[in-house]
């Protein structure tokens, strides 16, 4: 008969004690209400985009560079892609809370701001070149 | 880190076979996770077949007739054999819920009996509740009021106010729900789960109570609450019909009204 071996315990904190942790963080809500204006901006933005883009089908690069110059499309494109970023980036976030556990996780969720946050930079940068750069078409 | 595997000892094996007696005429097939602290091994599924004609109509009374008269080592909680103890919680053909309101006739084939998913084992189909207890302990569930009490009497409710207890109040704390989150699976150190924000909001919309403003600063973060994802297994596995997630919503908007 072996003799019982007493369970070696990493964490003798109390239950209660991990219950509370670090207490509150006293954030989240504003994280929540983001995600679904996000969310409810892109609608009528997506939406604009698409009819857009059935219009312009088939059209040469000169007319699509003009279209994309005109100061209400470029303020509508560049509103569309900050919000499709804001919301990728406010989502990803989530996805990280939900998977990325320990140490990775601080990196992960600051990982996700800085990707979105530069490609959301490039799509506007992309959007304002049309705007304000040489018009295309009086080359 | 992302965690895609079992760990090694989680693993469950092929258990033993208790066939049922000769004669019987009803047989159904009970698998039953078994795993004891006593020795190093993984856990098995161990397969009982039970003659329904001897028995009551319940899974719990499956699980009394084989620890009486098959398998006295079988090991699981069970008290009031009626649904309002919360005792028997557990995973009942892949669906969280208590042995004593389970007909056995409700499911077809062999019936897959396991712990509550996701919390440490005691032992076989007895799991270790004491996180999911010191969080409700956390969010203080217990009126407090600064006003004294009537000298004459308790404090008192209209009937209006008294009717938004309800739906809240009939929670036995069974953790069916909270053990069928996977947001509780993911993140349970932090997250404090369905049962314990029902709970929570039991005590926000009690009319009676005077520290609703504190209750909701210590829900608000980003894990207590929020790590709610509306996945609403909770409501649809709660053995008492309750509705956990619509209690998570009414925080989620008394947050924001209280933001905006």
């Amino acid at each position: 008969m072996n003799a019982p071996v007493s369970p070696r315990h990493d964490v003798m904190r109390s239950q209660l004690g991990r219950a509370r942790g670090l207490g509150s963080g006293h954030s989240g809500t504003g994280h929540w209400i983001a995600e679904r204006v996000s969310a409810a901006t892109l609608l009528p933005l997506s939406g604009w985009f698409v009819v857009q883009m059935f219009r312009l089908g088939g059209a040469d690069y000169e007319d699509v560079a003009k279209w994309g110059g005109k100061p209400l499309n470029a303020t509508m494109l560049s509103a569309l892609v900050i919000s499709s970023f804001y919301h990728a980036e406010v989502g990803l976030q989530v996805i990280v809370d939900d998977y990325v556990h320990g140490k990775a996780h601080v990196p992960a969720k600051f990982g996700v701001r800085f990707v979105t946050g530069l490609l959301g930079l490039l799509g506007v940068v992309a959007v304002l070149k049309l705007a304000l750069g040489r018009p295309a078409s009086k080359a | 880190m992302v965690e895609l595997r079992l760990p090694r000892n989680s693993t469950v094996g092929k258990g033993q076979f208790f066939p049922a007696p000769a004669g019987a005429k009803t047989v159904r097939t009970f698998k039953i996770y078994r795993w004891t602290p006593d020795d190093d091994k993984n856990p098995v599924m161990d397969a009982y077949e039970v003659d329904l004609d001897a028995i009551g109509p319940m899974v719990l009374d499956a699980l009394i007739h084989i620890k009486n008269d098959i398998d006295p080592t079988l090991t699981f909680r069970r008290s009031c054999r009626e649904g309002i103890c919360g005792s028997c919680a557990m995973n009942i053909d892949g669906e969280n819920t208590l042995a004593c309101l389970k007909p056995i006739k409700s499911m077809e084939g062999d019936i897959m009996i396991n712990p509550l998913p996701h919390m440490p084992i005691v032992k076989d189909l007895v799991s270790n509740l004491d996180g999911a207890y010191a969080q409700l302990r956390a969010i203080d569930p217990w009126i407090q009021a600064d006003s004294p009490p009537p000298p004459d009497g308790e404090r008192r409710q209209s009937i209006e106010e008294r009717a938004k207890l309800d739906g809240m109040w009939e929670c036995i704390l069974c953790f069916c729900c909270t053990t069928s989150c996977p947001s509780y699976w993911w993140n349970g150190d932090r997250y404090l789960g369905p049962a314990v924000l029902l709970a929570a909001y039991r005590w926000i919309a009690d009319s009676r109570d005077e520290h609703t403003g504190d209750r909701l600063d210590s829900l608000e973060d980003t894990f207590k609450l929020y790590a709610c994802r509306t996945i609403m297994n909770c409501t649809q596995t709660c053995p008492k019909g309750l509705n956990p997630a619509k209690a998570i919503g009414r925080i989620k908007e008394l947050q924001v009204e209280r933001k905006l």
